[in-house]
């Protein structure tokens, strides 16, 4: 089992509100990790990433584990797809996103793999570990989608691969 | 925990009391909820903008016409029932000094004695452990009640507020009153000219430091008056400054007349001190 989610630091008690922000996709995220065993291969390229899904596992009672089959990758899409954005609003945000999305959910290994690292950065998306679901995806895997959602102009996915 | 009878709040809980005169002089609102509809209507106001807590009282704290306690009572006890039919969940607080009319008030419903004269009457701390109710322990250095401050003096005003207000907390303990339902309270202006006042607002923290919850008394008081200049109606700036004051020292209860602007500085400054998670934080978050 392959599970993708959003690093977003909302989701960390560290920074917790009284009215949670996230509280939809925190029960995403806890869903579709939920569907992963005990021990897991956190695939994270920064360390608020790796603290998200650390978090996300503890909180359910898994542990990261570098041996793991299963394996939780963190990423996103951009964080520029609206004024309102992070990024404020560039307009090459939502095609990219819409493209990344088809190679998620189809999915399409070799286009996950060849993400331009240069466009992700410049639109602020998160793609170092989605970059690495070109290696453990086969096509013809059912990708089932547990968030499709940008909230705050930041593209964010839940998707768990059988 | 703070309990007052059946109402009870964890330890991270400020609580806005809201004053609620069933007078026709108190000094801030000048008679305006002396008709008793006119009272009940400022306890449906304050409900509405969140209070916990009313702080009913019969008589103004200043010098005037005695009032009996027959009086007191005519104007409080019925009162309470009404409210307390009313709001069950609301926590009421009577503002009195006599031992008979708490023990009338708290017949009715009241969940707190909010002994403004520091145990002027004896005989409350006994009517507060026969009800299990609260009780609000005050300093005032001695003074009668309704009296104004006069030429006090102090070695240490705080030492004094700590001293007169933990003893009184322990005789209300040695009474029967339930630890976690006793409140220790400066009461700044009672017994206090403004430097006296300043000074116990400066050193709450030592009060805090008791370990008893801390409830201030600053609304409005001629402490914030005479510091700025300004008029009863114009003190609502140095009332919150003192307020933010208190709130950083860990302060537990505010007894107020503004409800709305109170509990926002309460809030703002409790997270500040990193007691209390912003409502709803996403800003760099997403």
């Amino acid at each position: 089992m392959i599970v993708l989610v959003p690093g977003v630091p909302a989701l960390l008690p560290s920074y917790a509100s009284i009215d949670n922000p996230v509280a939809d996709l925190r029960a995403a995220c806890l869903d579709a990790v939920g569907t992963l065993g005990p021990r897991v291969r956190v695939v994270a390229p920064t360390d608020l990433g790796a603290r998200v899904a650390e978090h996300l596992l503890a909180t359910l009672g898994a542990e990261p584990a570098a041996d793991a089959t299963d394996v939780l990758v963190v990423g996103n899409g951009s964080a520029k797809r609206t004024e309102k954005a992070p990024g404020h609003l560039d307009e090459r945000a939502v095609v990219f996103d819409d493209d990344l999305r088809r190679a998620l959910l189809e999915p399409l290994p070799t286009a996950l793999s060849g993400l331009d690292p240069q466009l992700a950065d410049e639109l602020w998306a998160d793609v170092d570990g989605i970059r690495e679901l070109g290696d453990l995806l086969r096509p013809g895997t059912t990708a089932e989608v547990r968030y499709d959602g940008d909230p705050f102009g930041v593209q964010y996915w839940v998707i768990c691969w059988a | 925990m703070l309990r007052f009878r059946a109402h009870t709040f964890t330890d991270d809980a400020t609580l806005m009391m809201a004053i609620v005169n069933r007078t026709p002089d108190s000094f801030y609102d000048k008679g305006s909820t002396w008709a008793e509809d006119a009272a009940f209507d400022r306890v449906a106001a304050v409900v509405a903008q969140g209070a916990e807590i009313v702080d009913i009282g019969g008589i103004k704290a200043a010098p005037g016409i005695e009032i009996s306690p027959a009086e007191e009572r005519a104007r409080v006890v019925d009162f309470v029932a009404r409210v307390r039919e009313t709001y069950p969940s609301l926590v009421i607080s009577v503002d009195t000094w006599r031992a008979e009319v708490g023990a009338a008030v708290c017949e009715a419903g009241a969940d707190v004695l909010n002994d403004a004269w520091g145990g002027a009457d004896p005989e409350l701390v006994d009517v507060a452990a026969s009800y299990d109710a609260g009780i609000i322990c005050t300093h005032t250095g001695g003074v009668t009640p309704r009296t104004r401050p006069f030429r006090i003096e102090y070695d240490d005003v705080v030492a004094a507020a700590i001293d007169d207000t933990t003893r009184y907390a322990e005789r209300a303990l040695t009474a029967g009153v339930a630890r976690e339902s006793i409140v220790i309270d400066p009461a700044h202006d009672f017994g206090k000219n403004t430097f006296h006042s300043l000074e116990v607002t400066r050193r709450i923290g030592e009060m805090v430091e008791t370990g008893w919850p801390v409830l201030v008394s600053l609304s409005n008081k001629d402490f914030v008056g005479e510091t700025l200049d300004l008029p009863v109606g114009e003190r609502l700036i140095g009332t919150l400054a003192s307020t933010a004051v208190c709130a950083l020292a860990g302060a537990r209860i505010y007894r107020v007349h503004e409800v709305v602007e109170t509990r926002q500085v309460v809030d703002m400054v409790w997270s500040i001190a990193g007691r209390r998670p912003p409502r709803r934080a996403i800003r760099g978050l997403q």
